[in-house]
């Protein structure tokens, strides 16, 4: 009968306008895919409440505070003794920190120089550095890590025959020793002359850019800078009667005593995240100056521009435009791949947090998420620093 | 009306050129050009030959001069030589460092699969034969299973039981396909119809083909109803064996996984868009090794009572997890490279969002990746070694073991030296592979 199928064919209209209806489909899509996720976070949490419950496990972050029964074997400030677990997170974020940092400078240093070299229009140094990049970066961290660690440093020979080049820096099989500073009393003044100066160079500098920027005048405002810094430091320095000395490591028995040192293992995770990070940073560098068109060079050379200046002023600033992005995120990448300190008994994050005192206190849960809490902060706070310099280099077309 | 001769006193004749001046031609002005330009290139130049002169002679002298090459245990190599390479002793452990602990009686199950990979891949780069994306897909989809029997064996399980003839028949299928496209120039479908003559309809043919393809299935699941082979755990799975398949597995589900993930961060749906955004920046702001040792300590206690997980398992499930997300943001950028009025011009067409994504977004999405995509892998397969620390027995373990073996107690420079090449040609050779295919598919943008 024509009423019934008229109100058949008017409920399928609806049903099919729901259908096509795009909002109520994305609508339905994500309830899906939030309940699919919801339900695997619910299975795995369920999951892990019984199995600890069956283990005798238990939860919570009063742990920390408990005496870890390990020594550390390195670090850089001096821990109580018996540490507790919140000095081992401490003393593994530190560790991390410095053999980073450390490596981040060096790999800079070095990755420009072998971008540079592989620049050269000599066919042979572009040659050498290219097969420098080649081969380091096409065989794997670990195996250029245990290398260094094997090959290197923990095959050097015994104290008694160190090397020692200059007087108080020492390389032997139990590490590298250099003289530490030891501050005296009146140091602070130097340090607080040394902020000053930073701060009135900064201040000259600004003035000498809006000077120029009015009237056109220049001002050798870098060179004055770096001689006020260096000079009102120096003469602070001097002026108190040079309160600084070194505490040089001496041969005492079977090792050398005082000073700093830091083991093979750190020397060897140094050379090898340079070496490595080096090589990528290199790359970048090369393709940040080709990024450069060739135009510009003849542009400024047009200007009357004279080589070095072009150089400085046309084809640096807009290659390090192409630079600093990715090298930022390479430095990410070094402070990821420490972790490989793991493999070679260099204290770390990863070693002494997440595996000794893991395996030692069973927290497992706290434990990883504490590490992860770390890795993601400074992975934070490097995409910050890059949002920030890519939001200052942003080309302003009109 | 004819030309009259030109007068020759009249014509212009240029005098022959003289040569060019000595040392701007030919390979004296290369060198001078290229190596001696001026003072600062003269000395880099001789400061670089030195110093190769003296690497690569204390290379060669330990490597092939005072280098030891049969021996039996490391005490001889020393003995003989003790400031040469061993190569005896890498020449011994060289199964170790390849199969691992593998039991040495099944190691051509291996090489046999390893070939039969091959095998089935060769047609992909062959002109001559058709049906390339089916092929491909019989790889990701059929041969895993094939493989993972031949590694694994033991006793078939249902599924095994079922799925494994159907690897082997799909194998079969594909090098069959590939004869009949190269020798008789036509795809295995019609030579296998020819019997029934030119009159059959489509759906005869379709008909046909899979009452074909069920008889063959049959016959191969009938004969390898009593094909057994012996069990191996895979705690016995070690070397570059164990590298590929990690290596392999993470590359292979790394694009599908990554191209999902882009999509759902680039998607307009808030809550998916921020589920993959969450993913993916989680994974990418922690080191590998945290994910594997997660993986090593966390997971069994994810999982209920009865299920046990293979330490491999684990770690590849980590590795995966670990690669998607890297994979995800290299398919984003090239997401956010296409043009809009790519977009425009496919909903201009008519086509819906997956016709979009499949035939419009993503072919030109992943031929910009394609390096990116490449170094990605490269990454990846570098990255396996890290599964070494959480004690899996791969090559870089391997590499270790060898210098603790009582024979050759000490020797690792000569296994890590092995090692380190081959690592370096499987990267150089993708890398290298990857450069060829983007000058290939950029002959379109070429003038």
């Amino acid at each position: 009968m024509p009423p019934i199928s008229l109100a058949v064919d008017a409920r399928r209209g609806r049903v099919a306008e729901w259908l096509y209806d795009s909002r109520f489909r994305s609508i339905v899509a994500q309830a899906v895919v939030v309940g699919i996720v919801a339900w695997g976070f619910w299975y795995l949490a369920s999951n892990t409440q019984e199995n600890m419950a069956r283990r005798g496990l238990s939860t919570g972050f009063d742990f920390v505070f408990g005496t870890a029964g390990f020594d550390i074997s390195w670090s850089l400030f001096q821990i109580s003794t018996p540490a507790s677990y919140i000095d081992v997170y401490k003393v593994g974020i530190v560790n991390t920190l410095a053999v980073s940092i450390l490596s981040i400078a060096f790999a800079t240093v070095l990755g420009f120089a072998v971008g540079m070299l592989r620049l050269s229009n000599n066919w042979l140094v572009s040659r050498l550095a290219g097969w420098y990049i080649e081969v380091l970066r096409n065989t794997p961290l670990l195996l250029q890590i245990f290398f260094w660690f094997i090959g290197v440093f923990t095959g050097l020979p015994p104290p008694r025959q160190s090397y020692q080049p200059v007087e108080g820096f020492v390389l032997n099989n139990r590490g590298f020793f250099m003289p530490a500073p030891v501050a005296g009393e009146t140091l602070w003044i130097t340090g607080v002359s040394f902020l000053a100066a930073c701060v009135a160079a900064i201040v000259l500098h600004r003035w000498a850019r809006a000077r120029q920027a009015t009237t056109g005048k220049r001002f050798p405002s870098i060179l004055a800078g770096f001689g006020i810094v260096i000079g009102a430091t120096g003469l602070a320095f001097v002026a108190t009667g040079m309160p600084l000395s070194w505490d040089v490591p001496k041969l005492r028995g079977f090792n050398f005593t005082g000073g700093m040192t830091v083991p093979p293992a750190f020397c060897a995770l140094l050379i090898a995240l340079s070496v490595y990070t080096s090589c990528f940073i290199a790359e970048m560098v090369r393709a940040g100056i080709q990024s450069v068109s060739h135009g510009q060079t003849e542009a400024s050379f047009a200007l009357g521009l004279k080589p070095n200046w072009t150089t400085r002023l046309v084809i640096v600033p807009q290659a390090m435009r192409a630079i600093i992005p990715p090298l930022i995120s390479s430095y990410l990448n070094v402070t990821k791949n420490s972790s490989l300190a793991v493999a070679i008994g260099y204290p770390d994050l990863v070693a002494v947090w997440m595996q000794t005192s893991l395996n030692q206190s069973g927290r497992a849960i706290e434990i990883v998420a504490t590490t992860m809490l770390f890795y993601m902060t400074c992975s934070l706070s490097i995409s910050m620093l890059l949002n920030v310099y890519n939001r200052r280099i942003q080309l302003r077309e009109r | 009306m004819a030309t009259e001769a030109p007068n020759p006193a009249l014509v212009f004749q240029p005098k022959p050129s003289l040569p060019p001046p000595p040392f701007t031609v030919g390979p004296v002005a290369w060198v001078r050009a290229n190596l001696f330009s001026g003072p600062v290139n003269t000395l880099l130049t001789l400061a670089s030959i030195w110093g190769l002169y003296l690497t690569l002679a204390a290379f060669l002298e330990w490597a092939w001069f005072d280098a030891v090459f049969e021996a039996n245990s490391r005490r001889e190599c020393l003995d003989k030589s003790p400031t040469g390479a061993c190569w005896a002793g890498v020449r011994a452990n060289w199964g170790r460092l390849i199969y691992g602990p593998y039991p040495l009686a099944e190691r051509w199950r291996i090489d046999f699969a390893f070939l039969a990979l091959i095998a089935w891949m060769a047609p992909l780069w062959i002109r001559a034969v058709t049906g390339k994306i089916a092929i491909a897909a019989t790889i990701v989809c059929a041969y895993p299973f094939f493989a993972a029997y031949m590694f694994l064996g033991g006793t078939r399980e249902e599924t095994m039981t079922v799925l494994f003839p159907a690897a082997v028949l799909a194998g079969i299928g594909v090098l069959a396909h590939s004869a009949c496209c190269i020798l008789a120039g036509r795809p295995l479908p019609d030579v296998l119809l020819r019997p029934f003559g030119e009159g059959l309809t489509d759906k005869g043919r379709s008909r046909a083909l899979a009452a074909i393809a069920a008889v063959a299935y049959a016959v191969v699941l009938a004969a390898a109803w009593n094909f057994e082979l012996a069990e191996v755990k895979t705690d016995r799975w070690g070397g570059l064996f164990l590298t590929l398949v990690i290596s392999g597995i993470g590359i292979t589900s790394a694009l599908p996984s990554g191209i999902l993930l882009a999509l759902g961060r680039r998607s307009t749906m808030p809550l998916i868009r921020i589920l993959c955004v969450c993913y993916i920046e989680l994974i990418r702001s922690v080191p590998l090794i945290t994910i594997l040792f997660m993986a090593k300590t966390m997971f069994p206690l994810f999982m209920p009572q009865h299920i046990v997980v293979d330490e491999l398992v684990r770690a590849i499930v980590a590795v995966c997890l670990f690669a998607a997300a890297y994979m995800a943001e290299i398919v984003r950028g090239g997401l956010q490279a296409l043009p809009k009025g790519q977009y425009e011009a496919a909903a201009a067409v008519g086509l819906n969002y997956w016709q979009t994504t499949l035939f419009i977004v993503m072919p030109q999405a992943l031929k910009a990746m394609i390096p990116n995509i490449v170094s990605n892998f490269i990454g990846l397969f570098k990255d396996t070694t890290l599964v070494a620390i959480i004690g899996l027995k791969d090559l870089m373990l391997q590499v270790d073991s060898a210098g603790k073996d009582r024979d050759w107690l000490g020797l690792f420079r000569e296994p890590y030296f092995v090692a380190t090449a081959i690592y370096f040609f499987f990267c150089y050779c993708m890398s290298k592979y990857s450069q060829s295919l983007e000058r290939k598919l950029s002959a379109g943008n070429r003038r």
